[in-house]
């Protein structure tokens, strides 16, 4: 079978990889990279763990070839935080209990924040739409509105402070 | 899944490749159709044609007629400013694909190449009398959208031909679109039944000057309720008439049975959506009647 050599930005960094041309974003990330904070489940774009940033915008890596992201900026949930210190969506999480099991989390997280950057000032129905693509079994999903709904006041705080919000 | 990855860089090379390819050869959009159903087994490509490098099919062009890229997302129609007034329809549909993750990459020309009779787009574009073209080594061709459709998942595309774009004129004064969806809930969810209309009235604002109708869901391809279209050209859109229509849609509808709902609630469903949308399309052109 043919294989595909890959450049791959991910958080930042270059990865070369060679792989089958039917692999997906999310087989390279775990089983290649080692990165296995993307989750992996339904491999049917319907849950959302699996949720990672391309171009800035949320996508499903389980339906998304590997051989579609060469060239293109890839984020996954470890490069969210910056270093030791978490970005304003994690801290609200943890601070509003919003994780239980944590399974769905990294994709809410990636989601949550594609979606503030577009919308800066968002409602809550807002936010619900804007997760409708992530399916979570433990929390109910009312704490997860209200970390977003807080992060978003942080983000538009530290702006506003001329802080210069660079997270990726 | 197992094949050969190509990746086009301009619409000339797409159209060579699909044409040396032919059955045996599928163009990859946002792959939220395609990746599942060859992920199933059930269409399995021995070449893919990745379209993501191909530049130009991911405009939309709003002067005079409106032409769409058969590469533009649902997210991009969405948030297309000239899609809030009369054409606000084609927002509705598209704001109700799956979730964000799915809006960000899935395309229109996937959504109408795919031809779901569920389907969410497909019923708005019918209503705006929408056409086709494709491109495949003998040329250029241009097909009405109805045709282009000719059952489920089946098309008028030839193998290997490119859906390059989806165009339609802009809507006469006094007109507006509407578009409801019916589904197990509110988002991430399959049409049980989804209706599109469009209304044109006379300058008065009185009677029907042209209407539209279409149903997804509930035949083999997304439908034009014909008989309910008739019954409202040339009359007052007085509440009876509307209902009449929607027992119209109703009655000229061919639903099954299957695992989302029965033939007969889907009915149900399109004889209170159709008046439904139809008041909304009437108030959203406000006056008359
Ligand atoms: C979780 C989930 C939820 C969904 N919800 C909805 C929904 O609510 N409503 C709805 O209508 N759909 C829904 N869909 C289906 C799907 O997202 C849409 O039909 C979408 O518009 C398909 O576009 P795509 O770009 O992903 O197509 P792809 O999967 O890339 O392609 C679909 C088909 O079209 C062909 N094709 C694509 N582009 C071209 C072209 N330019 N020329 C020739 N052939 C082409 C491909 O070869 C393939 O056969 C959902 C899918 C998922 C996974
Ligand atoms: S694993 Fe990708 S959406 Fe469920
Ligand atoms: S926290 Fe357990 S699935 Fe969401």
């Amino acid at each position: 079978m043919s294989r595909l050599a890959l450049s791959l930005r991910i958080n930042g960094e270059t990865h070369e990889v060679l792989t089958a041309p039917h692999r997906t974003l999310l087989d390279v990330l775990r089983d290649d990279l080692g990165l296995t904070g993307t989750k992996e489940n339904c491999l049917e774009a319907e849950c959302g763990v699996c949720t990672v940033l391309l171009d800035g915008r949320a996508v499903n890596a389980c339906i998304l070839l590997a051989a579609q992201c060469a060239g293109r900026e890839v984020v996954t949930i470890e490069g969210l935080a910056r270093g030791a210190e978490l970005h304003p969506l994690q801290r609200a999480f943890v601070e509003h209990g919003a994780v239980q099991c944590g399974y769905c989390i990294p994709g809410m997280l990636l989601a949550a924040k594609a979606y503030l950057d577009e919308d800066g000032a968002p409602t809550e129905d807002g936010i619900r739409e804007a997760l409708a693509g992530n399916l979570c079994r433990c929390t109910g999903y009312q704490k997860i509105a209200d970390a977003v709904l807080a992060a978003a006041a942080a983000l538009r705080g530290s702006r506003a402070g001329g802080g210069g919000c660079t997270h990726p | 899944m197992s094949f050969e990855y190509h990746e086009p860089a301009a619409v000339a090379e797409a159209v060579a490749l699909g044409a040396r390819f032919g059955e045996a050869g599928r163009f990859l959009a946002g792959g939220t159709d395609l990746i599942i159903q060859m992920r199933r087994g059930k269409v399995a490509p021995r070449h893919v044609l990745s379209l993501h490098r191909v530049p130009g099919l991911d405009r939309i062009e709003a002067n005079g007629a409106i032409t769409l890229g058969a590469l533009v997302t649902h997210r991009a129609v969405e948030r297309c400013a000239d899609f809030q007034g009369p054409l606000g329809a084609l927002v509705e549909g598209a704001r109700v694909v799956g979730g964000h993750q799915i809006r960000n990459v899935a395309t229109v020309g996937g959504n109408v190449v795919n031809a779901s009779p569920a389907a969410d787009v497909v019923p708005v574009l019918l209503t705006l009398d929408a056409t086709v073209t494709c491109l495949g080594p003998d040329g250029e061709r241009t097909l009405p959208l109805e045709g282009f459709l000719t059952g489920p998942g089946q098309t008028a595309r030839r193998p290997g031909e490119l859906l390059t774009a989806i165009r339609f004129e802009r809507l006469p004064p006094a007109s507006a679109t509407a578009f409801l969806k019916a589904g197990r809930r509110r988002a991430m969810e399959i049409s049980v039944v989804c209706v599109a209309a469009r209304l044109t009235l006379d300058p008065a604002r009185e009677r029907c000057l042209a209407a539209r109708i279409t149903l997804g869901a509930v035949a083999p391809t997304t439908m034009r309720a014909r008989a309910a279209e008739r019954a409202l050209e040339g009359r007052p859109l007085t509440d009876d008439v509307l209902r009449e229509a929607g027992r119209l849609a109703a009655g000229e509808c061919r639903p099954i049975s299957d695992v989302r709902a029965s033939a007969r609630y889907r009915r149900l469903l399109v004889e209170t959506l159709v008046p439904r949308a139809l008041r909304r399309c009437r108030e959203r052109i406000g006056g008359g009647a």
